[in-house]
């Protein structure tokens, strides 16, 4: 019952995560980050079993960081998510699957706005905004109706506050507000729930 | 095995079940089948393949499950063959009775609501069915009526039910109600107009329909029966279907 | 709800068809998760030069596999200097899927292509391990496979020629998805003749 929230805007990419970190009934945490930063214009947002989801997104942190190392070069969005879909889907036909939902957002080759959506089984598909599981229910119709392609990261980030507030008020389960981060030009960013 | 072990060396111990068997009485059979209606301004068809199988067997093929049930009403419920038959029956004395009762013939509108309530009242233990009527309303247009098997039921144009209605379906909306159809004048901002079919366009469908069904699904063909109802009353005509 | 069939998850249709001296195929842009709508521009068919292949099925496997012809027929490219024919293509998707006979890409492939030599129309499709379906006129894939059964066995005449043939393909398409839950929200349309691919998106129903 995580939430993760991507909205691609004109300008840059926004990535929202709840901070409720939940073990059963429990909230054992209230100012859980569930991103990674992968490099200086790449972040990754993830949800999914426990355990698994913070071991999945090092791994690929330390992976694509390592890349980085050994090329002197940095992997670009498209790679990265290449890369992660991939991992995904050799690690779904093992015994033990990893059960990671990720996010992607990050500025394409330093450029262009994108977002991917990639589920455990690796299914991955970009898109202008995006959810993870039983929160996209309640906001995909919000951000169907006030979404455009040329909306900037500020009215992005109002879209965000939307969807946060029907979420409030109609996801029944505490999820203790979302940390919400920015990528853009000037790099990466974290614009509200880190109080 | 072990069964054999716990039992005592009698003469009658090799007679003993070893498996365990299947108490479970399955009331339901499919008996594959296609039926498909269609109305028109003055007239509506219903049609019904005369195959009869029961999983790859042919029990029959020319078992006809299209019924003239009298009142300028043709009735078919396709599925579970014994369930059909006797809805059929039961909906034949019910409107007996209305008739007794009543003195006067029962609307299309009637009949659609009386199978409604024929279906419901076995809700926990349904015929298991896809039920279409044929008949004229009361400004004498065609009117095909679909039913569910517990008895939830629209008026529609048209109407296929039964094995092979996810092959004919969509060619009927195509074909009659014109869906994704555009005037061709219009570079696409208009759809095509639609209207009523002749009866021997309507038929050609019907005829098309069940050839195509045919040559794809293995529990429809051997013949094509279709029941034709229009202020005249009610005639029937045949059309061989491949066998195969 | 835990208990899912994998080729009916993401949702997706195809379908390839031919006609005179060109082929077509198609396929909806719908990626759902059950019964949400996810993306509506997942386009489900590839070429690998004049090859064009439909996969529909597992979402996470199209790509997979989409992927692994990528590299197979570039190998093949470097390997036998000129790009892999249709019928060639056909048993390579065969064997590759037979590969996997015990573990298996949930997949439902066609294949769509003129001869670069003979400039014969092929089509094919194969069940997700490999069997293949040679046909003469129209191949049918994924879950409105039965819907595009019924519209392309009633639609389909021999011998079309490119813009009758684009027609025909688009209108099964269409009616098929638009009796299917899991396809449709766009549609996208390849119509192959010796000396030009059109490619066209048609406007479909978004429900």
């Amino acid at each position: 019952m995580e939430v993760v929230l991507g909205i691609r805007a004109k300008d840059g990419v926004i990535l929202a995560t709840s901070k409720a970190f939940t073990r059963g009934i429990s909230v054992l945490k209230a100012t859980d980050d569930k991103t990674r930063i992968l490099n200086d214009y790449n972040i990754l947002g993830f949800t999914g079993e426990g355990g698994d989801t913070t071991q999945f997104a090092d791994y690929i942190q330390a992976n694509i960081q390592l890349s980085t190392m050994r090329e002197g070069t940095e992997l670009n969005s498209k790679a990265i998510a290449s890369y992660v879909r991939y991992e995904l889907a050799k690690s779904l036909r093992t015994r033990k699957p990893f059960q990671v939902n990720v996010m992607l957002a990050g500025l394409d080759k330093r450029e262009e706005p994108f977002l991917s959506l990639i589920d455990y089984l690796g299914t991955r598909v970009d898109l202008p905004y995006a959810a993870h599981g039983y929160a996209a229910f309640y906001t995909m119709s919000l951000l169907d109706r006030h979404y455009t392609p040329d909306i900037s990261v500020e009215d992005g980030l109002k879209l965000l506050d939307m969807c946060e507030k029907e979420l409030v008020k109609r996801f029944p389960m505490e999820f203790k507000g979302l940390l919400v981060k920015v990528v853009d030009k000037k790099g990466i960013r974290v614009v509200k729930g880190n109080e | 095995m072990q069964a054999q072990n716990t039992l005592l060396n009698t003469e009658y111990s090799t007679d003993a079940q070893t498996e365990p068997i299947e108490h479970r009485f399955n009331p339901y059979q499919d008996n594959g089948g296609t039926i498909l209606g269609i109305a028109g301004e003055d007239f509506a068809v219903l049609a019904g393949d005369t195959r009869q199988t029961v999983g790859y067997s042919i029990d029959s093929r020319y078992e006809p499950k299209v019924h003239d049930v009298g009142d300028n009403l043709l009735l078919s419920a396709n599925g579970f063959s014994a369930d059909g038959v006797q809805l059929v029956k039961v909906f034949q004395n019910q409107l007996k009775w209305y008739h007794f009762d009543n003195n006067k013939e029962m609307a299309v509108s009637s009949a659609a609501r009386l199978i409604q309530h024929m279906l419901y009242r076995k809700r926990m233990f349904p015929y298991y069915v896809a039920t279409i009527l044929a008949g004229l309303d009361e400004e004498g247009k065609g009117a095909i009526y679909s039913f569910d098997p517990v008895g939830s039921y629209e008026r529609e144009q048209c109407r296929a039910g039964g094995a092979a209605a996810s092959l004919i379906m969509p060619f009927l909306d195509n074909q009659v109600n014109f869906k994704n159809q555009m005037d061709p004048e219009s570079n696409g901002t208009k759809r095509r107009p639609l209207k009523y079919l002749s009866l021997e366009e309507v038929i050609q469908l019907v005829r098309d329909a069940f050839t195509s069904a045919t040559e794809r699904h293995i529990e429809v063909g051997d013949g094509l029966q279709i029941l034709i109802v229009t202020k005249d009353g009610v005639r029937s005509e045949y059309f061989p279907l491949k066998k195969d | 709800m835990s208990q899912q069939d994998p080729s009916t998850i993401n949702g997706g249709s195809a379908v390839a068809m031919v006609g005179k001296d060109c082929v077509a195929i198609a396929s909806d842009l719908r990626l759902g998760q059950q019964s949400m709508g996810v993306s509506n521009d997942f386009e489900k068919i590839f070429h690998y030069g004049h090859v064009f292949l439909g996969l529909t099925g597992l979402g996470t496997d199209v790509l997979t596999v989409s992927e692994n012809f990528r590299m197979k027929t570039n190998l093949y490219k470097m390997a036998e200097q000129r790009e892999i024919e249709p019928e060639s293509f056909a048993n390579l998707v065969s064997t590759s899927l037979y590969e996997k006979r015990f573990g298996p890409w949930f997949v439902g492939p066609i294949v769509a292509g003129l001869n670069s030599i003979s400039s014969k129309p092929f089509v094919c499709g194969f069940d997700y391990i490999g069997c293949i379906d040679y046909a003469k006129d129209f191949i049918v894939a994924g879950t409105a496979s039965e819907q595009l059964f019924g519209m392309c066995e009633s639609l389909y005449e021999p011998n079309l020629e490119p813009d009758d043939l684009f027609e025909t393909i688009s209108q099964a398409l269409l009616n098929a998805v638009d009796r299917d839950a899991l396809s449709g929200w766009g549609a996208v349309v390849y119509v192959i003749t010796k000396d030009k691919v059109v490619k066209r998106y048609l406007k479909t129903r978004q429900d």
